[in-house]
């Protein structure tokens, strides 16, 4: 029931405007960051939080731009899920969606689990495109690609794009929730946004400054970054306050969805 | 109210006669009554026509047969299934719920591509689909463009997409024109021909009358009538509408026809009088007003249209409901 629902989900989500906006728009961005980074890094030392074409030679040298394109790719990913379930109401098309298959749970999950492995190969697509670019421009800048690809090199790519990966699938289902929530694809992206850039944000500076380990977007960029060296935020600690909201949202998610009446 | 010719037969087995039956259905939304207490009753195989002004609840109730509202109160059975389980007979069940809704930038094939997976159904029903609507040529093309007539077709392929035994269609002619009712038309007598139960509402009577072999009227979410059209039908008895050539002769003519035993309606704005066809021809009309001396210059049959009925049955235009639009129905 849930694979009809993802398959179903799949139908629309391949469409070529899409799939081509959402996996070059990611790859594009993913690639501005690496380029960024190693077009102003310096010879030695980090200038204005920047790695060195020094650290850049290093084993996780590959992995800079990408952990510092994550919020982007967050922000996307949280806009294209909102918009996945939330043009179901503005369409009208839930209506038809519930009547081919009333098991509402049945029907959120298998879309959620479309949407996010959507945006987990889009993701995917990003970092190789992304690594690619790093690859040419640590020639451009003379920097040695050699540790990048020993066996340490290799492992922290793959953590480094695990961590990535699972902060992309909690932004997807914060989107996909509260785009359900909202019903509109517009109000979905404000709000997600809001929170992001301005209420955390407010929250740190004037309410709560001790607050970072329990907030939804810094526990993400904590596991998107392998831990928060700024708030002092493990790994685990981030994995579990982020797995903690999203399974929230995920139960209020289906418990709204399966109660409210369809009027759209 | 009336409620007539079906006996109410509610949480029905499989293999019932009736494919729909609700007893009690109510939906508030607030301290809204939007459906009240609707005992509906619909034999397998029929065309039934859901009749009622805007606003009177049609869409609310077929919105709660197909699980998407959650009724506040009643009961119901739909092809053996109970209403509290969607699940046990949508997929028996095809439906077109107030206007056509797709993905506009996904091919008329692909929306059905994604409806027939969600259902299980499979692809190979998605051709005869489209072309029984006439849909096969346009089927690769966007739906966003689409005219509204191919729009309709392609809600109509969707809802034949699950082989159903049941297609509930809402409001199928909207924004249609001539030629498009005329087509809708005789796509729904083919599902009835096929032996399909079709629910269609529509608040243009006329429409249901031409297509309908059963009907349900509803105003102000209340039933106020269900039964066979034919049986409706056998209620429009005629009136005879005669006029005086001179219109001050209006008075003495009715208290002749009166005299006779006749119930007459006069009405001196339009200087008619109106008799009941049943028992009296024109010709006697015709012939007591000569008798009286009146010579009429007008004697004709007038039929009442389901419309009149629907008024006379809901008396409409003595009680109104706020936010009920009349015109929708004259």
């Amino acid at each position: 029931m849930i694979v009809a629902s993802y398959r179903s989900e799949w139908v629309k989500l391949k469409r070529k405007s899409l799939l081509l906006s959402t996996f070059l728009g990611l790859a594009a961005a993913s690639s501005l960051f690496v380029l960024l980074i190693f077009s102003n890094a310096t010879a030695h030392g980090s200038g204005g939080g920047l790695p060195s074409l020094q650290q850049l030679a290093r084993p996780n040298g590959l992995v800079f731009g990408l952990t510092r394109a994550t919020f982007l790719l967050g922000v996307v990913a949280f806009g294209t899920a909102a918009a996945q379930t939330a043009s179901e109401y503005s369409l009208g098309t839930l209506r038809q969606l519930l009547v081919r298959q009333p098991r509402r749970v049945t029907l959120l999950t298998g879309k959620m689990l479309a949407v996010i492995t959507f945006m987990v190969l889009a993701t995917a697509f990003a970092a190789v495109v992304a690594f690619l670019v790093a690859n040419v421009m640590a020639q451009s800048r003379g920097v040695s690609t050699s540790a990048w690809f020993t066996g340490t090199g290799l492992e922290d790519l793959l953590k480094a794009l695990g961590n990535i990966e699972l902060a992309v699938i909690g932004y997807s289902i914060l989107g996909l929730v509260i785009g359900q929530f909202l019903r509109s694809a517009v109000a979905a992206v404000i709000v997600g946004f809001a929170w992001l850039l301005v209420i955390e944000q407010f929250i740190l500076t004037r309410i709560v400054p001790s607050a970072a380990p329990w907030l939804p977007g810094i526990s993400l960029s904590t596991i998107a970054g392998g831990g928060n060296s700024d708030f002092g935020i493990t790994y685990s600690h981030g994995l579990v306050v982020a797995a903690v909201y999203i399974g929230v949202a995920i139960a209020a998610a289906w418990i709204t969805f399966a109660r409210r009446d369809v009027t759209a | 109210m009336t409620v007539t010719a079906v006996t109410r037969r509610t949480g029905e087995p499989p293999g019932s006669l009736l494919a729909v039956s609700t007893d009690g259905l109510t939906k508030r939304f607030g301290d809204r009554t939007v459906v009240d207490g609707v005992d509906l009753a619909i034999p397998r195989g029929s065309v039934c026509g859901f009749v009622g002004p805007n606003g009177a609840g049609k869409t609310t109730t077929i919105r709660m047969l197909l699980g998407l509202i959650r009724p506040t109160a009643g009961r119901g059975s739909i092809l053996g299934g109970s209403l509290t389980d969607p699940a046990s007979y949508l997929h028996k069940v095809g439906a077109l719920i107030e206007s056509p809704a797709f993905y506009p930038q996904l091919s008329g094939r692909d929306n059905l591509k994604s409806l027939a997976r969600l259902g299980r159904i499979p692809a190979a029903a998605i051709d005869p689909a489209l072309e029984r609507t006439g849909m096969t040529a346009r089927a690769g093309d966007k739906y966003r463009s689409y005219s509204l007539g191919m729009k309709q077709r392609l809600g109509i392929a969707a809802a034949l997409l699950p082989a159903p035994e049941l297609l509930i269609l809402d409001e199928p002619a909207n924004g249609l024109d001539p030629g498009g009712i005329v087509e809708m038309r005789g796509l729904i007598r083919s599902f009835a021909d096929d032996g399909i139960t079709v629910l269609v509402s529509s608040h243009l009577i006329s429409e249901i009358e031409q297509v309908c072999d059963h009907i349900v009227m509803i105003r102000g979410g209340r039933l106020v009538h269900q039964g066979p059209v034919a049986e409706l039908a056998a209620r429009r008895r005629p009136d005879i509408v005669v006029a005086p050539e001179h219109a001050a002769d209006l008075g003495q003519l009715a208290r002749i026809l009166e005299v006779s035993g006749l119930s007459v309606a006069a009405s001196q704005a339009d200087g008619t009088a109106v008799v009941p066809a049943s028992g009296v021809s024109a010709a006697d009309l015709n012939r007591l007003a000569a008798r009286g001396g009146i010579t009429l210059r007008q004697i004709s049959e007038r039929t009442h249209s389901l419309e009149d009925l629907f008024f006379e049955l809901t008396g409409a235009n003595a009680a109104m409901s706020p936010g009920q639009e009349m015109g929708a129905i004259r």
